[in-house]
């Protein structure tokens, strides 16, 4: 199980005089994710979602707060932990020289899989992902779709038993979308626990079994999407988050 | 898991094959150092050996006597007279004569512009006028009862003066390794910008750093593979510098008599000298880059190091500064002072003891600083 509690990351940024100011992107961020659970984190577009999947990932370090998974923490196992996690962001590069198997390969013996496994696990995910067509490929050759499945299978590779997405169908197609979907739902399936940050709240309201939405980096509702369509009187995540804000934002 | 490090250093060396401008970089700049040690020889070879019709028609505005005309066809001078002044100018303007000489009673003055071949012709009336005015001083001692040889040669003076191998040789081998050094830097600059601040722009320093590795391999990966490309460089120069030094030892003859080849003992150690600081280079190298945002501010921090790199050599051998216990303890200055003592033949093994130990603690404390430095949120966001 991954707890997350009471997270707070704060940046200096310069206000119009040019002076510093602090600022929280994260403020006191609190939730769980259970195993097998696939949770939304929504909002709007600098709301903190990917601060903070960034801080779980390990790449960012609180300010305040702590992350647990399963025990463990970043302080004491930051290699274990980073072994039992994958991160996917829609602006997450990978290395354009290398072949998709390359990479793949690269990845494994990263993660430590030995040479037998490492070699049925590309073979199944290259099936499974429809990747045998460019897997010798370079990847600077393959489309923006097939570049992010080659992400998606790196994530794979090492079976990890947490997801942190953040944004990961962002730019896509429709059909590349829909294969990051599939994905997360099959991954669902195999007891995976998975953090889906998007701004599309529909996509988010189809797959995500509890969603928590953030803005200016603090939670305003979270539930499941029906608690949250009900608690507001609405009847989608998109009007549910208007209500919630007021009304007086409309980005997304 | 455990060979995360070999895992890193086989990622950097694949992505640094694959890329063409770090292969060029890598194996192109070697390729100037035959260039460098054949120009620069063939310069020396033109300059001590330029034949003498280049620069020995001397005009002169007055008759000369018999006498004074074999003396000057002796000193290799051949003479062109001229009646007047206007005349010689002229000679001389449109290149007939290579320098002429005006007589004014007993003041004679040598004219000329600031020329090589002036120089060469200077230096060549100079001797005529010294062995005539010999000649004036023995006939007016003899026409005196007095004897010459007693007056003229009152002293002797006799030379013993220990002189160099082959100047020029030691010459070539020195800026020859200065330019080995310049290779290097260059070729270890290319890389550890690409490696650090390059893979920060490309983004994929993010995805490297939620891999379950430490800081200390990926670090340590990225310092091994761009030493490894500086060494690379530097072995392909350095046997360049070799086969080159072997050609111009029969292409000219201001090597003459001497041996270019390198004993094997000074073979070894220049080439310790040169890991040696492909090993520190590197080490800056990544520590200065690893800093930057982009590739392009990178390169603007790295190249103050380039200069820096071959700067203190270049002056210590031009104003001759000698090799010491203390000087090795230098960087940058104490790899050119002893690749010059070793290539000369001078073995200092306590000197080379004292370089390598104060390269390895230098490469320790910056390789330590980075790999505290090299947490996720620094390096990515430089916070």
């Amino acid at each position: 199980m991954l707890t997350v509690k009471n997270l707070k990351k704060k940046f200096v940024r310069y206000n119009k005089k040019k002076q510093k100011e602090e600022f929280y992107a994260d403020n006191g961020i609190t939730f769980q994710a259970k195993e097998g659970e696939i949770i939304g984190i929504l909002g709007p577009n600098g709301a903190g979602k990917t601060t903070l999947l960034r801080m779980i990932a390990g790449i960012l370090e609180p300010t305040e707060g702590e992350i647990d998974f399963d025990g463990l923490t970043y302080q004491k196992d930051e290699i274990k932990i980073k072994k039992s996690i994958a991160y996917l962001s829609g602006n997450t590069k990978i290395y354009n020289t290398f072949s998709t198997y390359q990479l793949l390969k690269m990845c494994c013996d990263i993660y430590g899989v030995d040479k037998e496994t490492s070699e049925k696990r590309i073979k199944k995910i290259a099936d499974t992902l429809h990747m045998n067509e460019f897997l010798y490929n370079k990847i600077e050759k393959l489309s923006t779709g097939q570049t992010q499945r080659v992400n998606i299978a790196r994530c794979m590779v090492h079976n990890p038993k947490y997801y942190i997405l953040d944004e990961a169908t962002s730019g896509l197609d429709i059909i590349s979308s829909q294969v990051i979907l599939d994905f997360i739902k099959k991954e669902k399936k195999q007891k995976k626990t998975i953090l889906y940050s998007t701004h599309y709240m529909e996509e988010a309201e189809n797959i995500c079994d509890y969603v928590i939405m953030i803005n200016k980096g603090i939670i305003i509702q979270e539930g499941t999407p029906d608690e949250i369509k009900k608690k507001t009187k609405t009847t989608n995540l998109r009007d549910a988050f208007f209500t919630l804000i007021g009304g007086d934002q409309h980005e997304e | 898991m455990k060979n995360n490090l070999w895992n890193i250093l086989k990622k950097e060396l694949r992505e640094m094959f694959n890329d063409k401008k770090s292969l060029s970089m890598m194996l192109i700049i070697p390729i100037m150092i035959p260039l460098l040690i054949i120009g620069m020889s063939a310069l020396f070879e033109a300059q001590i050996n330029k034949p003498l019709e280049e620069y020995n028609q001397i005009g002169f505005n007055y008759e000369m006597s018999e006498e004074e005309k074999k003396l000057a066809q002796d000193s290799g001078i051949s003479v062109n007279y001229y009646e007047s002044l206007e005349k010689i100018e002229n000679a001389y303007q449109e290149g007939e004569i290579d320098l002429y000489v005006t007589k004014e009673d007993n003041l004679y003055t040598i004219h000329g512009d600031d020329n090589e071949t002036t120089s060469y012709a200077g230096s060549l009336v100079e001797s005529y006028f010294n062995t005539y005015k010999e000649y004036l001083q023995t006939e007016y001692l003899t026409d005196n009862n007095i004897a010459s040889d007693d007056v003229i040669n009152i002293i002797n003076v006799k030379k013993d003066i220990k002189e160099a191998d082959n100047f020029y040789a030691s010459y070539i081998t020195n800026y020859a390794f200065l330019f080995i050094i310049m290779a290097i830097t260059v070729s270890a600059t290319y890389p550890a910008t690409d490696t650090t601040a390059g893979e920060k722009e490309r983004g994929t320093l993010e995805t490297l750093l939620t891999f379950p590795i430490k800081s200390k391999d990926i670090i340590i990966g990225k310092f091994l593979s761009v030493s490894l490309s500086s060494i690379i460089t530097g072995l392909i120069s350095f046997i360049l510098m070799l086969i080159s030094l072997v050609i111009v030892q029969d292409m000219f003859t201001i090597y003459e008599g001497v041996n270019l080849m390198l004993p094997s003992a000074s073979f070894i150690f220049a080439l310790i000298v040169i890991i040696a600081y492909s090993f520190l280079i590197s080490g800056l190298c990544i520590a200065i880059a690893s800093k930057c945002k982009t590739f392009k501010e990178a390169q603007s921090a790295l190249t103050p190091l380039t200069f820096i790199s071959f700067f203190p050599g270049m002056i210590a051998f031009m104003i001759n500064v000698k090799s010491s216990l203390l000087l090795a303890l230098v960087p940058f200055l104490n790899f050119t002072l002893l690749f010059t003592d070793i290539t000369a033949g001078n073995i200092n093994i306590l000197e080379i003891e004292v370089m390598l130990v104060s390269t390895i603690i230098i490469i320790g404390v910056t390789l330590y600083i980075i790999i505290k430095q090299y947490k996720s949120e620094k390096v990515l966001f430089n916070e």
